[in-house]
């Protein structure tokens, strides 16, 4: 059984600053595996060990991805090897574009039997390649995926659904996205993280992938900040507090927040 | 000169940076207020490989260089320094000698246990009379037909209530001095082998650190680490490597020291506006993050110089003594910045405070280390 898990390299908007102009620093924000990832790698590893099958990492974007450190950080975290597609005309690539190309690189490694991926990125949040993804693959997608058994053709999933677990059997290959609390990522252990320089990097070059040509493109042409009120102040005396909740909703009320 | 962490440095930093946060600091508080061992770590350490990290995989070890040693310390004394100094006792101080003059056997019996984090050590040297003037020691190690008997006592051993393996320095010749005297591996169970009670303490109060007293304690000759005599040797050669530990753990307490005056510093208002835009506390931060950069290179540097094979004695002193003395001041000013909350235990600072004095003492007097500095300045 092959198993492939998506996983991405970026920086988390956590760690960037918003300067006094509107643009964004990102000068301190550290590349790191989208914070979702990792709980995909370890659904995908729980199943790889039952199942006795490859675990293959596969990442597509601009120049960083494919760094040393970037390749270490996924090996260590229990994938068998690591698949990278970097190309700095990926670095701004739309949702559906990156999704095609993740798509032919599936297709190029051949024989995959499931690809897993996290609930959504951690600067993005779109939560929309999974879908298009499997749409591209010609594979069902499940969202909120909590656990995954069985074997290749042969696979059980459960998912999160309001109020309860969803239970399904899938016969063929599929796409899942794992939900955000579907388990806590290992922490690799310094063995592992030593390991992980020794594995295998396989590097595929875009123009060498088979990725259907765009019908349309999508460019981003503009950015804005929504507009910030200056913020009130109001102190309130408490000392009655039956007189200081009537002033509270009054003001709550003029201020057009009730 | 390269002063970039290696890719593997900056992931193992990272690595336990996030087993720390997650596992380690949620206890910390606890820990200290209860003067409870964190038990229920060990296993976790152990499957983390922290526990005996620059030992090769061979022996159990994680086959990892000393600088990412350190930087593991640093990061488990950030969330907690009790954590921190139960690894690195039992890995600088117990496991080091074991694999550094242990025989093949004693290697098969000890080493991969100890390296794997199988079973705890503890180094036994400081006795009630001789704390900085180790060769003192009045504990006796008597040679009989099937072996030695250890009699005598002694103190602040850390990890001794939990440990297994105990590295346990005693006077094969007492009338040698420093050169009569001798190591040996004890274990727990030996008869004539007990524990005292735990020391109640200012700081690290999760570590462990009573009495342990030999009583006509029986060990066979196998038990001799290196040969009669060699025991002063052992013990110096051990602390030499350990104070970068702990100049380590001083390092990641003053960083933990610092992290949480920034937080503070930014919250907390006075005078309409937080205190971070007061002269005086960015004035305080600024020493603050200076002398802690200061101690990461020494502490860093020592480490280096080990990987490399180069003599480290005068840098891991220099990195001990200041990033010792640093951890107390920056844990000072910490409190400082934290005002009459600083003073409470609803802040950690005052934790801070309480566990950097201890890395002034420690494996190593700062007075000592300012003589082995002295001496090499001098030659």
């Amino acid at each position: 059984m092959r198993i492939v898990v998506t996983y991405k390299w970026t920086c988390d908007p956590e760690e960037a600053t918003v300067r006094a102009d509107g643009t964004v620093d990102w000068s301190r924000a550290k590349p790191g595996i989208s914070t979702y990832d990792p709980v995909a790698m370890e659904l995908a590893r729980r199943l790889a060990d039952a199942a006795g099958a490859e675990l293959i990492g596969l990442t597509a974007g601009g120049k960083g991805v494919g760094t040393p450190i970037a390749a270490k950080a996924a090996l260590s975290r229990g994938l068998d090897r690591v698949v990278i597609i970097e190309d700095e005309s990926l670095r701004e690539a739309g949702r559906s574009e990156l999704a095609a190309v993740l798509a032919a690189a599936v297709r190029r490694i051949g024989d995959v039997d499931l690809v897993v991926t996290g609930d959504s990125s951690v600067d993005v949040a779109a939560k929309m390649v999974p879908t298009v993804l499997a749409g591209e693959l010609g594979w069902p997608a499940v969202a909120e995926v909590t656990a995954v058994t069985g074997q290749a053709g042969a696979l059980r999933v459960e998912r999160a659904i309001p109020g309860g677990v969803q239970v399904l059997e899938i016969s063929g290959s599929a796409v899942l996205a794992a939900s955000a609390d579907a388990a806590v990522p290992h922490v690799p252990g310094m063995k592992e993280l030593l390991a992980a320089g020794k594995k295998p990097v396989d590097r595929l070059e875009l123009t060498a992938l088979d990725v259907p040509a765009r019908s349309a493109v999508m460019t981003v042409t503009g950015r804005a900040r929504p507009e910030r009120k200056a913020r009130k102040s109001q102190l309130i005396d408490t000392s009655d507090p039956a007189a200081a909740a009537a002033e509270l909703v009054t003001a709550l009320r003029v201020a057009g927040a009730l | 000169m390269d002063f970039e962490l290696s890719d593997e440095q900056q992931l193992i930093r990272d690595a336990v940076r996030e087993f720390a946060e997650a596992e380690v600091a949620p206890i910390a508080a606890e820990l200290d207020r209860d003067h409870r061992f964190p038990t229920e770590l060990l296993p976790r350490l152990a499957e983390m490989n922290l526990m005996g990290m620059p030992y090769p995989e061979k022996v159990g070890g994680a086959g990892a260089d000393y600088l990412s040693y350190v930087i593991a310390i640093e990061e488990l004394s950030r969330a907690c320094a009790s954590t921190s100094v139960v690894v690195s006792a039992h890995s600088s101080l117990a496991t080091w000698p074991v694999f550094k003059f242990g025989t093949e056997a004693q290697h098969e019996r000890y080493l991969h246990d100890m390296a794997s984090g199988r079973r705890l050590g503890a180094f036994a040297l400081t006795e009630p009379a001789a704390g900085t003037d180790a060769a003192a020691g009045t504990t006796t190690a008597t040679l009989h037909a099937d072996g030695y008997a250890l009699n005598g006592s002694k103190m602040f051993i850390t990890n001794a209530p939990y440990a297994e393996v105990y590295i346990v320095f005693a006077k094969t010749d007492p009338e040698r001095g420093a050169r009569g005297m001798s190591a040996f591996i004890v274990e727990k169970d030996t008869p004539g082998f007990s524990v005292g009670e735990a020391e109640h303490k200012l700081g690290i109060r999760g570590s462990s650190t009573p009495p342990v007293y030999f009583s006509d304690c029986r060990v066979p000759k196998e038990a001799l680490l290196g040969v009669e005599g060699d025991g002063f040797k052992i013990a110096m050669a051990t602390l030499d490597g350990g104070r970068i530990g702990i100049a380590a753990q001083a390092l990641g307490i003053a960083q933990a020291a610092l992290d949480a005056s920034v937080a503070y510093a930014k919250e907390r208002v006075q005078f309409g506006k937080p205190i971070a835009a007061l002269q005086a506390i960015q004035w305080m931060i600024a020493d603050m993050a200076t002398e802690i950069d200061a101690s990461r290179l020494l502490v860093y540097r020592a480490a280096s110089f080990l990987d490399n094979g180069r003599p480290y004695s005068t840098e891991g002193a220099m990195a001990k003594l200041f990033a010792s003395e640093t951890a107390t001041r920056v844990a000072g000013k910490a409190i400082q910045i934290h005002g009459g909350y600083g003073y409470t235990e609803s802040y950690p600072v005052e934790r801070n405070y309480r566990d950097a004095k201890i890395t002034e003492i420690y494996e190593g007097t700062s007075e000592v280390q300012r003589m082995v500095i002295a001496r090499s300045a001098l030659r």
